[in-house]
């Protein structure tokens, strides 16, 4: 193998060795399944930095494949390493986000009772999107694709013992696993239709030279659309992100950014070629994700817990990715999700700098317990935030500005308009959050029916390791914005032409906008003697609304998991009365023939083993005298 | 190496496999032994595969499921001789002969 491979592997390997590791020999030992789970994303982090450097040509990638099971006449199913410059820059992602929130656990973890197997699933989290990042072949994606929802389940559900964790880890996988159907579908399509899922040769199949006819890509865009949705939680599959607050913050910031929801987007990226081949389709995801974008920014205009607004907000931001490859430009759609990664991270680890503080989510809460004192907090929020609402000059103007070019070159002006408003709903929900928590005067407690606290366990010190990891994104945030050069250099031109400081009408627009949501905010929350209500909360009808998920969790109580628990209760009779009645009856049976036949029996094993070999090498020797079995 | 030796190596396995069955008194044992005699069955199905002329994956991809299935009666086994040592505390099999007619 040679070494950019290897490297590829062992930014893989090492993730994984440190998860097996800790979960079957490091569970007693917190400070040591720590320490090893950090070293292997410092091995991981640095193998994948290597493979950026390699890749640092345009249009150069590397592939190292082995047959898995070699059978004649069979599919030769290809499994290995792939990657070009956008596969190495997102692993460099993942293993660099990774680590920052293994560095920040070490202090919001500290004193969990499950230290070490925190520490081993975060390891598998890392081990599950490294492989997904890097893999050669969709089946290959597939597992890990499903590794990544495993993780996930995990983590979220990480305070199992309580009921809202749990319910919301099982419902962050079965709503994923609505859309990884589709996915499932897609890929056995392909297998049928190639003989095996290589992604390269999926992307040349599908292209105007290839194989696949117009209505055959069609309809494997669509199935495989049905699991990014799923994953990225876009369109009616997202409810299950914002319930999935329910897992510790440190969890959030990882899910949020690099990882599972990140994974949706990376293989819309990874696959642009394929799915470009059916524009209907991609015409349907690039309006499926406007709307997604909108809608959850509406419900962020509302949400009183700090992290369900960061929530929210992810998903609005997930939308402006995929509407982004969706108009066609990989760059713009992947610098986004790389900005993102780094602010997003950054805003839930100053949340939960705020919310180890306060011990509340509330951001109503948090403002009345002095969060001025929490300074890395402080420097982290607006830092974060203002990447988020698109300031110049934080990262997220930039990246936010490539998606809005590329959609005003391609996508028509009836989505770029939605998508400057969607811009301004951004910067107004943003700086609401930050000046609910973060007030400019004194504000008074807030009564007991405010408070959608949740009460975590009691923290024993470690801010130092939470405000290096916040400080260190903080400073990120002021950085990554210059990046998109860099990346259109490798990964193609369209949407991020103009360059960064290319002031048209666009960039004026979109700024002017986001002025307009922020000064907004700060007339309903950020000046003294502020109502602290925004225009949406005061509408009792649209605050129900917006603050129910538009009701879509309700629809789905009354009728998908309706009918689901109601098939479920008819094969639960036919279990217990059909199946239990036909098994209990054969069992007594037995028991009654047993009773029966006991006579004959001696009640020595090896007796009867004895009998019947005799027996059976008696039955040899008479079919080969007669002559075989004709 | 012809198929013959293949499949005198694979008597030997099974021979070795139904000596124990027969002789030893521990069910843990007589399990080993049983899992010999299946390695055996393994090794004739790749071998006798080759030489009815047919693919050799045939025979691999069975001799893997064959695999799979001692694993899962192996499991099945060792849970069941669990449950028996709780309720007997004994796997002698000369001891459990509660089946007498």
């Amino acid at each position: 193998m040679s070494g950019p491979v290897l490297a590829a592997v062992l930014a893989q390997a090492a993730p994984l060795a440190a998860c097996l590791t800790i979960l079957i020999g490091l569970r007693e030992r917190p400070r040591a399944a720590a320490g090893l789970a950090t070293l292997s994303l410092v091995v991981a982090l640095g193998a994948t930095a290597y493979l950026v450097v390699v890749v640092a040509v345009p249009d150069v990638h590397w592939v190292a494949q082995t047959t898995w099971l070699p059978v004649a006449d069979g599919p030769a199913l290809a499994f290995g390493v792939f990657f070009d410059p956008l596969a190495a820059t997102m692993s460099f992602v993942v293993a660099f986000i990774t680590l920052a929130v293994m560095v920040y656990s070490l202090g919001y973890m500290a004193g969990d009772p499950g230290f070490a197997r925190y520490f081993g699933f975060l390891a598998l989290f890392a081990w599950a999107m490294l492989g997904l990042v890097l893999a050669s072949n969709l089946l290959q994606v597939l597992v890990f694709w499903e590794l990544v929802g495993l993780a996930s389940f995990l983590l979220i559900g990480f305070w199992f013992e309580q009921s809202a964790p749990a319910a919301a880890a099982r419902k962050a996988f079965l709503m994923t696993r609505v859309g990884d159907v589709g996915f499932l579908l897609g890929v056995l399509l392909l297998v049928r239709a190639l003989g095996n899922a290589t992604i390269s040769d999926v992307v040349a199949a599908a292209g105007p030279a290839g194989v696949f006819s117009p209505r055959f890509t069609t309809t494997v865009a669509l199935l495989l659309l049905m699991g990014v949705i799923g994953k990225s939680a876009q369109g009616p599959l997202f409810t299950w992100l914002p319930d999935a607050m329910e897992g510790p913050t440190p969890v959030s910031a990882l899910l949020h950014s690099a990882t599972m929801v990140a994974a949706g987007v990376f293989l819309v990226a990874r696959l642009h070629g394929f799915f470009a081949a059916a524009p209907e389709v991609m015409r349907g995801l690039l309006w499926l994700a406007l709307a997604t974008a909108l809608a959850t920014a509406t419900m962020a205009m509302v949400a009183e817990d700090i992290k369900r607004v960061l929530a929210y907000s992810t998903i609005s931001q997930l939308g402006y990715m995929l509407m982004a490859l969706a108009a066609g430009s990989v760059t713009a759609g992947f610098f986004h999700l790389t900005t993102h990664a780094g602010f997003k991270a950054l805003l839930f680890m100053a949340a939960g700098i705020f919310i180890h503080h306060a011990h509340s989510n509330d951001m109503r809460v948090i403002a009345t317990k002095q969060p001025r004192s929490q300074r890395a907090g402080v420097i982290g929020l607006v830092s974060g935030s203002l990447a988020l609402a698109g300031v110049i000059p934080f990262s997220g103007y930039f990246s936010k500005e490539a998606v809005l070019a590329t959609l005003g070159q391609h996508a028509g002006t009836a989505a770029l308009a939605l998508a400057y408003l969607g811009a301004g709903l951004t910067a107004y929900y943003t700086f609401r959050m930050v000046w609910l928590t973060i007030p400019v005067g004194a504000v008074g407690a807030v009564g007991a029916e405010g408070a959608v606290g949740k009460v975590h366990y009691e923290p024993s010190g470690g801010d130092r390791a939470m405000a290096a990891s916040v400080l260190v994104l903080s400073a990120l945030t002021l950085v990554l914005g210059y990046l998109g050069g860099w990346l259109a250099a490798r990964l193609g031109h369209e949407g991020v032409e103009h360059g960064p400081f290319a002031f048209g009408a666009g960039p004026l627009v979109a700024l002017a906008l986001v002025a307009a949501g922020i000064a907004l905010a700060w007339v309903e929350f950020g000046r003294r003697g502020a109502a602290r209500a925004g225009f949406a909360e005061r509408v009792p009808a649209l605050r129900a609304f917006f603050g129910d998920n538009w009701y879509l969790d309700r629809l789905y109580g009354a009728t998908l998991v309706r009918w689901g628990t109601a098939l479920s209760r008819a094969a639960r009779w036919h279990d217990h009365t059909v199946l239990d009645g036909a098994s209990d009856g054969v069992a007594s049976g037995t028991v009654w023939g047993g009773r029966i036949l006991a006579r004959v029996q001696a009640g020595y094993v090896q007796a009867y083993v004895a009998v019947a070999i005799s027996l059976i090498a008696a039955l040899g020797v008479w079919l080969v005298r007669r002559g075989g079995l004709q | 190496m012809t198929v013959a030796s293949y499949l005198f190596v694979a008597a030997c396995l099974f021979g070795i496999g139904l000596y124990g069955l027969l002789q030893r008194r521990s069910l843990v044992a007589m399990l080993i032994a049983l899992e010999l005699m299946l390695a055996a069955v393994s090794i004739n199905v790749v071998a006798l595969t080759t030489l009815a002329g047919r693919d050799g994956a045939l025979g691999q991809v069975v001799a893997l499921i064959l695999v799979g299935v001692a694993a899962a009666e192996a499991a099945i086994a060792l849970s069941l001789f669990v449950a028996i040592h709780r309720a007997r505390h004994t796997i002698d099999v000369e001891q459990l002969s509660e089946l007498t007619g």
